[in-house]
C-alpha cells in the first residue's frame, strides 16, 4: 500500500493507505476524504480534484501533462505544486506523499 | 433491504405537459412518500441530490439506456437508432475512452478561452440583427448563438445554419420518449449526417489548415482513433449536444431574469456576477435528465434494484432538493453552498463541452444584458417535455434596445 496524507484547507489531516495503481483522486474518493469532488470520475475533464503537492514531493510526482495544464487554467490560481489528483498514480516511490486540498473545488 | 419492486412508490407523470410546465407540485407530493425515488412509465425517477450524486457515479454498473430508448421509440433498424447505439454516450470502457479521447483536448478551459473573442463577435452580430426589433421569442433568438459559434469553431459555412438548426431542434427531442416523433428524428438525423459528411469531404479535398476542431477530428481519424462513420457521428453528436443545452440554458436565464431585473442590470456591468448567475441557473433549473439501465443488481440505501431496471436521473430536480440546498427555489447568484450542481452530469459521461458551454453562456448573457434592456414577458411561456432536454420552447419578450452599443464597439475591444 502507498501511504498518502491528504490535508484539508481547514488543516484536518487524513492518512490513507492507497492501493498501488489507483490514482491519488481514487484513494481519496474511495475513502470518503472530503475536499475532492472528482465529478468526471478521473477523465481529466472537470478540474474538481485539484490538490497542491508538498514541495518535497514535486520532483517525484512529476510535471502535469499538456492536457492537465490546460485543464488547470480553469482555476486561475498561481499557487505552486498544483495538480489534478486523478493524474497522479499511487506508486511505491510516492509512499508518504503529502497533498493539500483547496478551500473549494469550484 | 427491500426490492424496489416491493416499495409503494409515488408515480411521476414526467412525460405529461403539465409536469413540464411546473414539476414542483408533483415532486413535493412525491417527496412526502419517498425522499428521492419515484416510479414513472418504464422505470424509476431518481430525483434527490445525494442519490443522483452517488448512483450516477457507478459507471461500471450502469449502461446508457440505448436499447430501452430504441424500444420505446420504435427505432429498431433505423439510422437514428444505430446512431443512438454507437455514439460516444452509449459506450463504456476502452471504446468510450477512445472516442472521447479523440476530441477531449479541444475542450479544455485553455482552448475554450481562445474562442471567447469569437463568442463575443457572434453574439454581438446577432444582437445587431435582432435587438432593433424590440420584441421576439427569446428562445428562437438564443438558438442562433450556440449553432453559429459551433459552425465557426468547426469551420462550417453559416449558410448551413437554417436547415441544420431545424434538424438539431428535432434531434434535441431524442430522449423525450415521444414515439410519434420517430419519422422526424430519422429525417433530422439523415440531414445532420449529410451536413457532417459534406463538411468532412470538403475539408479532406481542400486540405487541413490545422487550426480548427474539424482538423483535430480528421487528425484523430488519420491516427486510427476514429473511423469514417464515427467521425461523422461525432460531428452530429457535438452539434446536438452543444446546440440544445446551451440554447435552453440561455432561455431559462432570461426567464429567471424577468423575475429579477436587478440581476439583469448587474449582468450588463459585471462579468464575474454574470458567471454567478449562470451557475445559479444551472443549479436552479438544469436542463438534462439522464436515462441509465442497470447492467447488474445495485443496492443503494436500503433498496435493491434488479439488473435491467431503467433509472431516469432527474438532474433538473437535484438542485431543488432542500436537503442539499437551502431555500432551493430562491434564485440567489451569491449563494454559498458546500454542494455543487450537477447540470453537466457526473461520472465518465460528464459533459465534454461544459467549459465551452460556461464560457459561451457567460459571454452571451453579459452582452445580451447590455443590449436587451428592461425585458418583460409579453405572451405565454411554453415548455419542452421534461424527459431528455427540458426547457422553454417559447419565451416572448419585449424590451428597450440599447442601440448605443454595436458589434463594432465590442470588436474594437477584443
Amino acid at each position: 500500500m502507498v501511504k498518502i496524507t491528504y490535508i484539508e484547507a481547514s488543516g484536518a489531516e487524513h492518512v490513507i493507505d492507497v492501493m498501488p495503481g489507483l490514482s491519488i483522486m481514487e484513494g481519496a474518493v474511495k475513502n470518503n476524504v472530503p475536499g475532492i469532488l472528482a465529478d468526471c470520475g478521473g477523465a481529466c475533464a472537470c478540474g474538481t480534484c485539484r490538490v497542491f503537492v508538498d514541495e518535497a514531493w514535486r520532483e517525484r510526482t512529476g510535471k502535469p501533462s499538456d492536457m492537465e495544464e490546460a485543464m488547470l487554467e480553469l482555476h486561475d490560481d498561481p499557487s505552486p505544486g498544483q495538480r489534478l489528483s486523478c493524474q497522479i498514480r499511487a506508486v511505491e516511490n510516492l509512499n508518504g506523499l503529502v497533498v493539500r486540498m483547496p478551500k473549494s473545488q469550484f | 433491504m427491500q426490492s424496489v419492486t416491493d416499495l409503494a412508490l409515488p408515480h411521476l407523470p414526467i412525460e405529461e405537459p403539465a409536469f413540464a410546465a411546473d414539476p414542483m407540485p408533483y415532486i413535493e407530493a412525491a417527496r412526502r412518500q419517498h425522499p428521492w425515488l419515484a416510479k414513472c412509465n418504464g422505470g424509476y425517477v431518481v430525483h434527490g441530490y445525494q442519490a443522483i450524486k452517488d448512483l450516477l457515479y457507478m459507471d461500471d454498473r450502469l449502461s446508457a439506456s440505448s436499447d430501452d430508448i430504441i424500444e420505446i421509440m420504435g427505432a429498431k433498424g433505423t439510422r437514428w437508432g444505430k446512431f443512438i447505439q454507437e455514439m460516444v454516450l452509449a459506450k463504456s470502457g476502452p471504446e468510450h475512452a477512445r472516442l472521447r479521447g479523440s476530441i477531449a483536448a479541444a475542450f479544455t478551459p485553455r482552448n475554450v478561452n481562445r474562442y471567447r473573442p469569437l463568442m463575443q463577435e457572434v453574439v454581438s452580430r446577432l444582437l445587431d440583427e435582432w435587438a432593433p426589433k424590440g420584441t421576439f421569442n427569446f428562445a428562437e433568438f438564443a438558438s442562433y448563438f450556440p449553432i453559429t459559434v459551433l459552425c465557426r469553431i468547426i469551420g462550417a459555412s453559416p449558410a448551413a445554419i437554417p436547415n441544420l438548426r431545424h434538424a438539431l431542434e428535432t434531434l434535441g427531442l431524442a430522449y423525450s420518449m415521444d414515439r410519434s416523433l420517430m419519422p422526424e428524428l430519422e429525417a433530422a438525423y439523415n440531414q445532420a449526417w449529410g451536413f457532417a459528411d459534406q463538411l468532412v469531404i470538403e475539408r479532406q479535398t481542400r486540405g487541413s489548415s490545422g487550426e480548427d476542431l474539424l482538423d483535430v477530428m480528421i487528425a484523430a481519424k488519420a491516427a486510427g482513433q476514429l473511423n469514417e462513420q464515427e467521425l461523422r457521428d461525432m460531428l452530429v453528436f457535438l452539434f446536438v449536444a452543444g446546440f440544445d443545452t446551451s440554447k435552453n440554458a440561455l432561455t431559462l436565464i432570461m426567464h429567471s431574469m424577468l423575475r429579477h431585473p436587478e440581476h439583469w442590470v448587474r449582468c450588463a456591468e459585471d462579468q464575474v456576477f454574470c458567471d454567478k448567475v449562470v451557475e445559479e441557473q444551472f443549479r436552479h433549473t438544469a436542463t438534462t435528465s439522464i436515462p441509465r439501465t442497470l447492467a447488474e443488481d445495485v443496492s443503494y440505501g436500503d433498496i435493491r434494484f434488479p439488473t435491467g431496471s431503467m433509472l431516469i436521473f432527474a438532474v433538473p430536480m437535484s438542485g431543488r432538493d432542500p436537503t442539499a440546498f437551502s431555500d432551493p427555489m430562491m434564485f440567489q447568484p451569491e449563494r454559498i453552498s458546500a454542494n455543487r450542481h450537477m447540470a453537466f452530469g457526473r461520472g465518465m459521461h460528464m459533459c465534454l463541452g461544459q467549459h465551452l458551454a460556461r464560457a459561451q453562456i457567460g459571454e452571451g448573457v453579459h452582452l445580451m444584458a447590455q443590449r436587451i434592456t428592461k425585458p418583460r414577458l409579453v405572451g405565454e411561456v411554453t415548455w419542452r417535455r421534461f424527459p431528455g432536454v427540458w426547457g422553454i420552447s417559447s419565451l416572448p419578450i419585449a424590451f428597450e434596445p440599447n442601440a448605443h452599443l454595436k458589434a463594432s464597439a465590442v470588436h474594437a475591444n477584443s
